[in-house]
């Protein structure tokens, strides 16, 4: 595995939410790379190749699902979850987007850490 | 008319008398009859012929109970009256006989039977029979007209009164009775600004002194004392009462209790506000919960131990912080959801509470992709009012104004001051009105949005609440190209 696949994408508008993510995953060992608007992010994706995406539900210029797709068109073996607190799990585009495989599962705000890790090791 | 048995031998003269009296017994609007003593009718004149279809044939010669129905010759007694005329030279003055016959409609007839003597004999009995079937007709319908004007006044659940020009209460309905608890015994001659409640007797003084002054109807808010000692608001109506000359001789006051109309629009303003703040709902979760997540990770991080000095203490810092944006975004929500029921008016600056206001929907407009464009102006800008419903007032124009732009936009929010007045402009790149649907906007319940998703009041509570601040607001919009609401009220 080279350490290419192992970055992994933050995209939320609040630095803040950035930074926790980013804290998260690196005591890990994952390399992050954050982006704070979907704008952003597609024009990452189109420099480098990541393994998993952490999306915010509603972005600036877009919501969160709709760059899921997005992403889903470009990478379609990419991991992408969605972290928010605008959608409670049983939403029915929720279950939708996870039923079409356009992301893996949702993670309300706010998280605990390990939930976070488990999500993307399992 | 008719044969009267006089000698033939007329002279000239008496022929004369004889075409004199004629003439005016077919003139007269009267029933004239002569009757012998046998009750045969001897004379009967064309106004009796005319009302009871009959001719001289078939009168003259016959007896009375031949030309009268029976049940009327009985319950008048006629033979009984004729005879006593006959006898004692008594008349029968102004009885009143309700005449039915088979084949003529009921007519009501004032009637006198007079004896006509002649050289100290009674020779014919003249029945004079006056039609006051009109007459009788009219002063019950005049009668029936008043009995249901008294009623109409009696039974309306208005105030309904009258005062002199002066004041002095003439009339005072039941509603004013129940209402107030003052009988009409108590109020009558007594000044009706009296029975004002205190701040408003200079209100309705000066009511009085315009209709003096020629004022024609005025209209005013005035609160009437009830007995118990309370208060109760009212709706008034003031007319000029006019005489049959068209001089103004009173005045009449109609008023409506608005009391349940108080509560209603209280209740409905908490209604409207409930509703603003299920469409906030979304986006204030949203907005909490972010700072809530920075906290819990900061928390996190902090509880896992082990940690650089440096970084704890930015963890306990964002944790700081986020608790206070948190908690900022409460405050406002509550501030926002808190019934107003006693408003208060106090100085207030337009751009703080307008600041305030939207901050409670930028949330919202971020979810929408919609950018802000707020113009600050420097300095304070001063009015009187009532923070809560001014509040909410905006409110419902800027969240209109994100909810006309599904798809993201602009939002613009612009204030400043000019010629004694304040100015607000909102305005959003959204789908705009319909001109069709532009004058109707700010009447409540209408609506463009279907159904569930827009009670129609928003824009009507807008207007009421400008206008209670001596304040207007104007639209410009067209389909497809964005609206602006301008809202003015008056500086401090």
């Amino acid at each position: 595995m080279t350490q290419r696949n192992n970055v992994i994408l933050i995209v939320d508008d609040e630095p803040d939410m950035c930074w926790a993510l980013e804290y998260i995953l690196n005591k890990r060992g994952y390399v992050t790379c954050k982006a704070l608007s979907a704008q952003e992010a597609l024009e990452l994706m189109a420099q480098q190749q990541f393994a998993c995406a952490f999306l915010d539900a509603k972005l600036p210029d877009m919501d969160g699902l709709e760059l899921g797709r997005l992403i889903r068109e470009r990478a379609p073996d990419m991991r992408i979850l969605m972290v928010s607190g605008y959608f409670y799990r049983d939403d029915v585009s929720i279950q939708e987007a996870i039923a079409r495989g356009v992301i893996i599962d949702l993670i309300s705000k706010p998280f605990l850490q390990a939930e976070i890790l488990r999500v993307l090791e399992t | 008319m008719g044969e009267r048995g006089t000698s033939a031998a007329d002279s000239p003269e008496s022929q004369r008398y004889q075409q004199l009296y004629d003439m005016l017994l077919e003139a007269i609007p009267s029933s004239v009859l002569l009757i012998d003593r046998d009750l045969r009718i001897v004379s009967a004149n064309r106004n009796f012929l005319e009302k009871n279809r009959r001719t001289l044939p078939d009168t003259i010669g016959h007896r009375l109970d031949e030309v009268f129905p029976a049940i009327i010759i009985d319950q008048m007694d006629f033979p009984g009256r004729i005879r006593q005329v006959f006898e004692k030279n008594f008349r029968v003055k102004g009885e009143r006989m309700t005449y039915r016959a088979p084949g003529i409609p009921l007519r009501i007839y004032y009637y006198s039977i007079l004896p006509f003597s002649w050289q100290g004999v009674v020779e014919l009995a003249m029945l004079l029979m006056d039609d006051v079937t009109e007459q009788v007709r009219l002063s019950e319908e005049v009668r029936r007209v008043e009995r249901h004007l008294a009623s109409v006044v009696e039974s309306a659940q208005d105030i309904v009164l009258s005062t002199d020009m002066e004041g002095q209460v003439l009339t005072w309905n039941t509603a004013a009775e129940k209402l107030s608890g003052f009988t009409l015994y108590a109020v009558r001659g007594h000044n009706f600004s009296d029975f004002c409640a205190g701040d408003d007797q200079g209100e309705m003084e000066r009511i009085f002194a315009n209709f003096q002054a020629g004022r024609e109807a005025q209209m005013a808010e005035v609160d009437l004392k009830t007995r118990d000692g309370g208060r109760i608001p009212v709706s008034w109506i003031f007319s000029p009462m006019k005489d049959h000359l068209g001089q103004t001789a009173g005045i009449v006051a109609v008023g409506r209790d608005l009391t349940e109309r108080r509560k209603f629009e209280a209740q409905l303003l908490q209604t409207q506000k409930l509703a603003a703040l299920g469409v906030m709902a979304g986006g204030i979760a949203h907005e909490i919960r972010n700072p809530l997540a920075v906290c819990s990770s900061a928390a996190q991080f902090i509880m896992a131990g082990d940690l650089d000095p440096q970084f704890q203490k930015e963890c306990a810092e964002k944790i700081h912080a986020g608790i206070l944006r948190a908690s900022m975004i409460i405050e406002n929500l509550l501030r926002f959801a808190r019934p107003s029921v006693k408003p208060d008016i106090k100085e207030l600056n337009l751009t703080t509470l307008l600041e305030e206001t939207l901050s409670l929907v930028t949330n919202q407009a971020r979810i929408d992709k919609i950018v802000l464009q707020a113009q600050w102006p420097r300095e304070p800008i001063m009015i009187s009012g009532m923070e809560g419903l001014l509040q909410q007032a905006f409110m419902n124009l800027l969240l209109n104004a994100i909810k006309a732009m599904p798809d993201g936009g602009g939002l613009g929010v612009a204030l400043g001051q000019a010629d004694g007045e304040a100015w607000v402009r909102i305005s959003d790149t959204g789908q705009g009105i319909a001109p069709r649907d532009l004058d109707n906007i700010f009447d409540p319940f209408y609506t463009t949005a279907p159904v569930g998703q827009g009670t129609g009041l928003g824009l009507s509570i807008c207007y009421s609440i400008i206008k209670q601040h001596f304040g207007t607001i104007t639209v410009e919009s067209g389909a497809g190209q964005g609206s602006t609401f301008t809202v003015r009220l008056p500086l401090l």
